[in-house]
């Protein structure tokens, strides 16, 4: 009794550390749980990147489900996953904001122009494709360090009503898409559109008897 | 053809070892290298203020408490005042700012955990997860005194005169 129990103890403890490691071997460190994640927007008041007059506000991301991605130019894996997100722009109206912000831009000295930024946007985008409805400008990065952005690129899932579903970090490819980002993305696009057609009910309606009455009328 | 070694050539009378010879040398020598001392001192000095200036002493020791007990999210295992990545930059000007607005040590470090979680501070709350770091050494400890008091109390007390004969007489053994 004694001797199993001297055999035994020390093999629990050392198959629970043996676990333990063995999960540590599979876990990201760079992953952290994000605090905006089913919150709304911070409050940002923020020009668009080529168009400074235009000002954005949480208010325009909302009646629509948005995914806005955080990039700049001087991000390799931002480059990468490019033409992917203006593939699924392209082939699933995906709906993708830009969040840019600038490294070189040091908001206390200023040393590079505005200008100069929108010549390296455009440059990029025309080279990688462009997947962005539009690009807000952070330019004193405060918006990217309220929603807690530890680099680029990172994305964030916006449901209609202006609400954070996911904060991805890392870029978005055909796996990231298909396991974790899409299926979300699709299904709050359904429920956006099922919020939208209650109101759109009679109409829906009268068209589907329209539908009908023109089969019939085939018939 | 023939190959020249590639040795500059110097003349004696501008090499250290002649300017040694003579004491004006020395003297200058010394002088350089007081002077060379003094911009290296005065320039890690300027670089280690960073371009903060504060408004009493308080503010700078709070500035710099908080950038050391503060935990770069994009690096790991850094503070945001050794790091030198960007979002590190971006939160020692946050930090800076919000000192500047009056907010106490306390408020900064709430307003970085609501952003990037309890992971960006050093030193982690009581929480059911964490609990076990305080715990368990001291859990490791009681369980153990209570192991070593028990084993003494099974163990039977050894007689160690009939073991010092049994070596002895082994020893005779031996001896024969």
């Amino acid at each position: 009794m004694k001797k199993t129990s001297l055999v035994a103890i020390p093999l629990v403890l050392f198959s629970l550390l043996v676990i333990f490691l063995f999960k540590g071997l599979f876990s990201d460190p760079r992953e952290l749980d994000s605090q905006v994640k089913d919150k709304t927007l911070p409050t940002f008041s923020l020009p668009d990147l080529m168009q400074p007059d235009v000002t954005y506000t949480p208010e325009d991301l909302k009646g629509q489900v948005t995914i806005l991605n955080v990039w700049g130019v001087w991000c390799v894996t931002c480059a990468v996953e490019m033409p992917y997100l203006t593939q699924l722009k392209n082939e699933q109206d995906v709906h993708i904001v830009g969040l840019y912000f600038d490294q070189d831009l040091d908001p206390d000295f200023g040393t590079k122009t505005l200008s100069r930024v929108q010549q390296e946007v455009t440059e990029m985008l025309s080279r990688y494709g462009n997947p962005y409805a539009y690009n807000i400008f952070d330019v004193y990065r405060d918006t990217s360090l309220d929603l807690g952005v530890t680099g680029a690129p990172e994305h964030f899932v916006i449901d209609a009503n202006g609400v954070i579903r996911m904060h991805h970090i890392g870029d978005i490819n055909e796996r990231v898409w298909n396991t974790k980002v899409g299926p979300l993305y699709n299904k709050l696009v359904a429920q956006a559109a099922k919020a939208q057609g209650a109101d759109a009910h009679i109409e829906v309606n009268a068209v589907m008897s329209d539908d009908k009455s023109a089969q019939g009328g085939l018939q | 053809m023939k190959l020249l070694p590639a040795v500059s050539y110097v003349p004696p009378q501008y090499t250290s070892v002649n300017r040694l010879k003579n004491g004006f040398g020395l003297l200058t020598l010394a002088l350089s290298m007081v002077t060379l001392l003094w911009v290296i001192t005065a320039f890690s000095a300027h670089a280690a203020q960073d371009k903060f200036s504060f408004e009493s002493p308080e503010q700078r020791e709070s500035f710099l408490r908080l950038t050391a007990e503060l935990r770069c999210p994009m690096c790991q295992n850094q503070n945001i005042a050794d790091s030198d990545a960007m979002i590190a930059h971006d939160m020692r000007r946050k930090v800076y700012s919000l000192l500047k607005q009056g907010k106490t040590e306390q408020e900064v470090i709430a307003f970085m955990k609501s952003r990037y979680g309890d992971f960006v501070h050093y030193q982690p709350p009581v929480t059911a997860a964490t609990l076990w770091l305080w715990a368990g050494p001291v859990l490791f400890i009681f369980i153990a005194l209570i192991v070593v008091v028990r084993r003494k109390s099974v163990t039977p007390p050894e007689d160690m005169a009939a073991k010092l004969a049994k070596a002895d007489e082994m020893l005779e053994r031996e001896k024969e």
